[in-house]
């Protein structure tokens, strides 16, 4: 058996409470009359405040899981608790950032950002100001009065954050949110996603297939297997803050990160 | 480095704003003003030239200058004066009338039907096989059925106008409803989005496009069924002057209310599309 990665971070202080907890998670699919096993005996939770990476390859069934963890897809058996009590519907409590584009094109990035709050009795002003908070927050306040199909594929992805993190949920999940853009681009995303998960402190579970994106954002990860998807193994990273891609340790880390995610 | 250059390294050019005004036309359209009024011109000289030449007799088709002479005598003409004379207004409002009544029936229905199956599957089997069927039923062979119930004159014309210019609506409707990426359903339900809400905000914008054309085939589909419900021998609307004046044989009040429903027609489609604009977000910035 290989040798744990490292010990508990001391990051984590461990006294914060649970929020999530999975227990025994399974989905299973039907496709043409055979039943396709896509997720087995996933358990695992998560404390208030920490930011989580789901590692995996394509295919080993994160999109499902973070789906059911949103409710948008109902477990085969198994449970989800937020809180304590079973998740069941799609609610603002639990927010998503999609990988695709997912904006509203007939809204600017201001009326996007404000759709959920409208939904919320509030008063004009009171809307008006959040969506000015956080449009600062993403750096889009120049912007505002945009359409979608008019700001790149970055901006997209910071309206998307903005729009839910006003909502304040308990907690956001991220389905590759940065996979699709370039490097730099990528880069600017995670430190401002960093900068955010400093001064708002959410509790963010972050999918990805990018070993050095998992490193780089997280205090924990979850390394996923293929066939039936499950969760193989749970590695606390205590790398100094900020993580620089260029420094030895996070190099060595990286290269048995990936040793483990291929074998 | 200039002083310019500078300054447009610290203040970026970013695209205009999005004002309510521009974003109506598109750009590029101001140099190609003319280029619609081509074909009418070319037809128009062609006309001319027929009646001119005498290549085309008289009482086929009259001398553009005889036709523009019955138009201004059939708009501003005094009543009672010939026949045809300054009867426009009076034709015009009924027949504008008709076509508002018997499109905003088709719309009432056409629009919440087309997205109720566009979405719910149980919808779409119910309505599907018969909408289809009776789709397939030329509105012409409508017209003894309709004159039997309804007589001649308003209720039929309304019922042959709103019944043509369903189809193209509710179908339209449907297709928006469907091709809608669920993705931005689920975005909204994760934002709280409940039924009511999400129908307003994400179904009709998310449909707008195709909801708008199938507005416009259906409001072209209404005046021609307009005329034809008018042909029927109501005493008032463009389609009854046409039938009049082809049994007095004057030709060119005939060809008079062909140009005036084809005026019509096109300000109609015209103004649909600008009130639209008007009216919904979504129809100016996604269609
Ligand atoms: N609705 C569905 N019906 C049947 N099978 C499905 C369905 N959704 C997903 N699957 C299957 O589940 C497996 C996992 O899919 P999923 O999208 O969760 O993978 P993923 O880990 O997110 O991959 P990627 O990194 O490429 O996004 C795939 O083999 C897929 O074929
Ligand atoms: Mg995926």
């Amino acid at each position: 058996m290989r040798p744990k990665l490292t010990a508990i971070s001391k990051t984590d202080p461990g006294t914060r409470k649970t929020i999530l907890e999975i227990n025994k998670l399974r989905k299973v699919f039907s496709v043409n009359g055979s039943f396709l096993t896509v997720l087995d005996c996933i358990d695992f939770s998560v404390k208030s405040g920490e930011m989580i990476c789901i590692l995996g390859r394509s295919g080993c069934g994160k999109s499902t899981l973070l789906k059911m963890l949103a409710g948008f897809l109902t477990p085969s058996s198994g449970e989800i608790l937020l809180n304590g009590k079973p998740v069941s519907d799609p609610g603002t409590d639990r927010c998503v950032v999609f990988q695709e584009d997912t904006l509203f094109p007939w809204l600017t990035v201001q009326e996007n950002i404000a759709f959920g709050l409208r939904g919320r009795n509030k008063d004009k002003k009171g809307i008006r100001k959040e969506v000015d908070r956080f449009l600062a927050l993403v750096g889009l306040t120049e912007f505002r009065d945009y359409l979608p199909r008019e700001i790149s594929g970055g901006m997209k992805q910071r309206v998307a954050l903005a729009r839910v993190l006003i909502l304040k949920p308990q907690i956001l999940f991220m389905d590759e949110p940065f996979a699709s853009l370039d490097a730099q681009t990528r880069e600017e995303m995670q430190n401002l996603l960093l900068s955010l998960w400093e001064k708002l402190s959410h509790t963010i579970i972050f999918v990805t297939h990018d070993v050095n994106e998992a490193i780089t954002l997280s205090d924990r990860i979850l390394v996923m297997s293929k066939n039936p998807g499950r969760i193989r193994e749970d590695i606390h990273v205590n790398l100094a803050r900020p993580r620089k891609l260029e420094k030895e340790e996070f190099i060595f880390f990286s290269r048995k990160l990936y040793e483990h995610l291929c074998d | 480095m200039t002083k310019r250059e500078n300054n447009l390294i610290r203040n970026p050019v970013f695209p205009p704003r999005r004002g309510t005004f521009r974003a109506w036309g598109r750009s590029g359209q101001t140099k190609l003003t003319l280029l619609p009024w081509l074909i009418p011109a070319l037809f128009l000289s062609a006309w001319i030239a027929a009646s001119e030449t005498g290549l085309i007799p008289t009482y086929l088709l009259p001398h553009p200058l005889e036709v523009g002479r019955a138009g201004y005598n059939y708009i501003f003409g005094k009543v009672g004066d010939a026949s045809f004379a300054g009867r426009f207004l009076g034709d015009a409002s009924a027949s504008l009338i008709r076509v508002g009544t018997g499109f905003g029936v088709a719309v009432i229905f056409g629009i919440p039907l087309g997205i109720l199956s566009g979405r719910l599957s149980v919808v779409q089997r119910l309505m599907g096989t018969t909408v289809n069927a009776l789709r397939a039923v030329p509105g012409i062979s409508w017209l003894p059925l309709a004159l039997v119930w309804f007589g001649i004159g308003m209720k039929t014309t309304v019922f042959l106008v709103a019944l043509a210019a369903f189809f193209p609506i509710y179908l339209n409707a449907a297709a928006g409803a469907r091709q809608i990426n669920p993705l931005l359903l689920q975005a909204g339900a994760m934002m709280g989005v409940k039924r009511l809400r999400g129908t307003f905000a994400i179904l009709l914008p998310g449909s707008m496009p195709h909801m708008m054309t199938g507005l416009r085939l259906g409001l072209g589909i209404a005046w021609a069924y307009l005329v034809l419900g008018e042909l029927t021998g109501v005493p008032n609307g463009l389609g009854a002057v046409i039938m009049d004046a082809r049994m007095l044989g004057r030709i060119d009040i005939i060809v008079v209310g062909i140009i005036i429903i084809a005026i019509m027609g096109r300000l109609g489609d015209q103004l649909l599309t600008i009130s639209l604009r008007f009216c919904f977000k979504s129809a100016r910035r996604t269609s």
